[in-house]
């Protein structure tokens, strides 16, 4: 009796002990507090990491590096899974196990057809470890420069930020709506499809396969823009009518008290 | 006019109405003196009859199951043909509401109108005051939105910092351990029936006293004189007074009025007033939202519980604070209404009031 309460007390530490990876918090690894502990090169990427979108989204060293975070002596073990640092041109691969949709795209687009050539992968134009979440920021003379003239990126830009401005315009005509208690599915979801649409152009850099896209990104979003127009004709009519209500109850009142004012001179007299 | 003249007329051959008229509208008299703030009160029946009426629109679409309450409120709102203003009209009708009787008590209190053996006139307002709070909490529940929800939680939950009973009275208000169906179900039962039963024989208890002692003469100008304490009962008349029909009612018409056109503004230019984000998202147990507030007439209640060491230390400050309120005719017993010949009430009177106003904007930005 004695041993086996002895035996299970002993597998419950164990259990404890044994603390599955995925409940890690994502600063709490043996990575972090290893290589954070460290100077120069090994200790960079943790300072990088911690001002990332994955720090933010509690994704860790282990997440893309593999290996075991709960174990000092096993954390870089290729036993457990390890792979260290990709090379060049496994990059995309690396990356894409999350990032499925993108990494598609990308292998689709010139700069994946080129990699074996040295064409541009993911952290050239990312980053690695302080990579932030994705904007049209970064397609930008400097970066784009160092490969290649900006020109072509330049209208590729212009097209992108031109849409990604009336995308955002309409999330917020949508957002007004639904604050007014306005049912607003059916158009989140349409922006929705055409915000991942426009998602996945991104990585295009056809000029005029971009340009064919947004455009008709644009004409499925001026869909959108028509039924909220319509809604703020709705509002303006209610506006209006409610203002001649309104208009009309205070001089209801104004003129009751007219009536009272004369009431009162007769009393008085 | 004619069939108007002679339905009238057959009426009246049957049950005296134009007699009835005369004595208790013409010649009802008021006191010469008598001012705005005496129109709150058929104000306030004005803004019930309109929840009562826009209550029965919304009753018509509103299903009272936490599967479909919250879509049969969409559905009202976007699909009803002016389902959007009759829920606003009921939504924001119950703040106005809040204002006006926070109004018509701040305006009794300030004149001394509870004085004069009118202490079952103050009781039963003060009942109408906190039966409609409680309308306002289980109407609150009712869209079944994140906000309802989570406020709902959080205002049941205070109850359970009673000792001894407070669990039990925790799973008698919910209906269970949490906030559910159940609970659903008797705050409906109780908003839309219970309540307004009571509300209703209490608004004609409160009437009956008002007519019944008379009402009293505002505390100011020449005419005021303090009235008697008197072993028996006594009418109080205002000879020469002037005729509550039409020449005093022509005034409540205009302050109606005024509400209505003021509750309308905020329904045209600010709906949003009394929405916040988390009213328009359907009720989530497993989620709760973040700086989650109730109304900003329960700001002040939801403070006091925060600043005191333990709930139930709030909970008996807040309770000694109504019951204190509620006896205040029988515990303020000196004749004197005048405010100006009352420094010691009148102090409290504004202190009270800025409190209530500063915790009430310290629980919203807590």
């Amino acid at each position: 009796m004695i041993r086996s309460l002895c035996c299970m007390f002993v597998l419950v530490i164990a259990a404890c002990w044994s603390v599955p990876a995925t409940l890690l918090a994502a600063d709490d690894t043996v990575c972090i507090q290893c290589h954070g502990g460290l100077d120069g090169r090994l200790a960079a990427p943790v300072a990088e990491w911690r001002t990332s979108i994955h720090a933010a989204n509690s994704i860790s060293c282990h997440d893309c590096h593999g290996g075991d975070p709960t174990d000092f002596a096993m954390a870089m073990s290729p036993e457990r899974g390890f792979i260290g640092v990709p090379e060049y041109t496994e990059v995309p691969d690396f990356c894409g196990r999350c990032h499925v949709g993108v990494a598609a795209e990308y292998k689709a687009g010139a700069h994946g057809k080129a990699i074996e050539k040295g064409g541009a992968q993911c952290v050239v134009c990312h980053g690695n470890h302080s990579v932030q979440r994705a904007s049209l920021s970064l397609i930008n003379e400097e970066s784009c420069s160092r490969c290649h003239p900006y020109e072509r990126a330049a209208l590729i830009k212009l097209s992108l930020v031109e849409t990604d401005t009336i995308v955002k315009g309409v999330e917020q005509d949508i957002d007004r709506l639904y604050r007014l208690g306005f049912a607003v599915d059916e158009m989140k979801g349409s922006l929705f499809n055409q915000r991942n649409r426009f998602h996945s152009i991104f990585h295009e850099v056809d000029v005029e396969r971009v340009r064919q896209e947004t455009a008709g990104v644009q004409s499925e979003l001026g869909k959108i823009s028509k039924q909220v127009a319509a809604i703020d004709s709705t509002l303006g009519e209610r506006k209006l009518w409610g203002s001649v209500v309104i208009g009309l109850f205070i001089l209801v009142g104004v003129i009751f008290l007219l009536v009272r004012k004369a009431y009162e001179e007769e009393e008085k007299g | 006019m004619q069939p108007i003249k002679w339905l009238v007329d057959f009426i009246d051959v049957r049950l005296g109405v134009k007699d009835l008229f005369t004595r208790e509208l013409q010649g009802y008299l008021l006191p010469r003196n008598v001012n705005v703030w005496y129109t709150l009160g058929a104000v306030l029946m004005a803004l019930f009859s309109l929840q009562i009426l826009t209550g029965i629109l919304l009753l018509m679409f509103y299903v009272p199951d936490s599967e479909k309450a919250f879509a049969s409120v969409q559905y009202i709102v976007n699909d009803v043909p002016y389902g959007w203003l009759f829920r606003m009209l009921h939504a924001i009708g119950a703040n106005v509401i809040v204002i006006a009787l926070l109004m018509h008590m701040l305006s009794v209190l300030f004149m001394g109108s509870y004085k004069g053996r009118r202490e079952f006139t103050w009781l039963t307002g003060f009942i109408i005051f906190n039966l409609t709070m409680g309308l306002c909490l289980t109407g609150y529940l009712l869209p079944w939105s994140q906000l309802s929800f989570w406020a709902t939680t959080v205002a049941t939950d205070a109850a359970g910092a009673i000792p001894v009973v407070g669990d039990y009275l925790v799973e008698f208000l919910r209906g269970g351990s949490t906030v559910g169906n159940q609970t659903l179900g008797r705050f409906f039962a109780l908003h839309v029936v219970g309540m307004p039963l009571v509300l209703l024989g209490l608004i004609g208890v409160h009437l009956f006293c008002v007519k019944r002692r008379g009402i009293s003469s505002p505390p100011f100008g020449t005419g005021y004189r303090i009235s008697e304490e008197l072993p028996f009962f006594e009418h109080e008349k205002h000879p020469g007074g002037i005729p509550f029909f039409p020449n005093y009612f022509v005034k409540d018409a205009a302050v109606i009025c005024f509400f209505l056109a003021f509750m309308l503004a905020i329904i045209f230019y600010a709906p949003g007033m009394f929405f916040p984000e988390a009213a328009f998202q359907p009720a989530d147990p497993f989620l709760t939202p973040p700086h989650i507030k109730p109304e900003w007439y329960f700001l002040w209640a939801y403070q006091t519980l925060k600043i005191f060491p333990s709930e139930i230390i709030g909970l008996g400050v807040q309770g000694a604070f109504m019951t204190f309120l509620a006896l205040l005719p029988f515990i303020d017993r000196g004749p004197e209404r005048r405010p100006a010949k009352r420094p010691l009430f009148v102090t409290c009177y504004v202190l009270g009031i800025l409190l209530f106003v500063a915790i009430s904007i310290w629980g919203h930005y807590s």
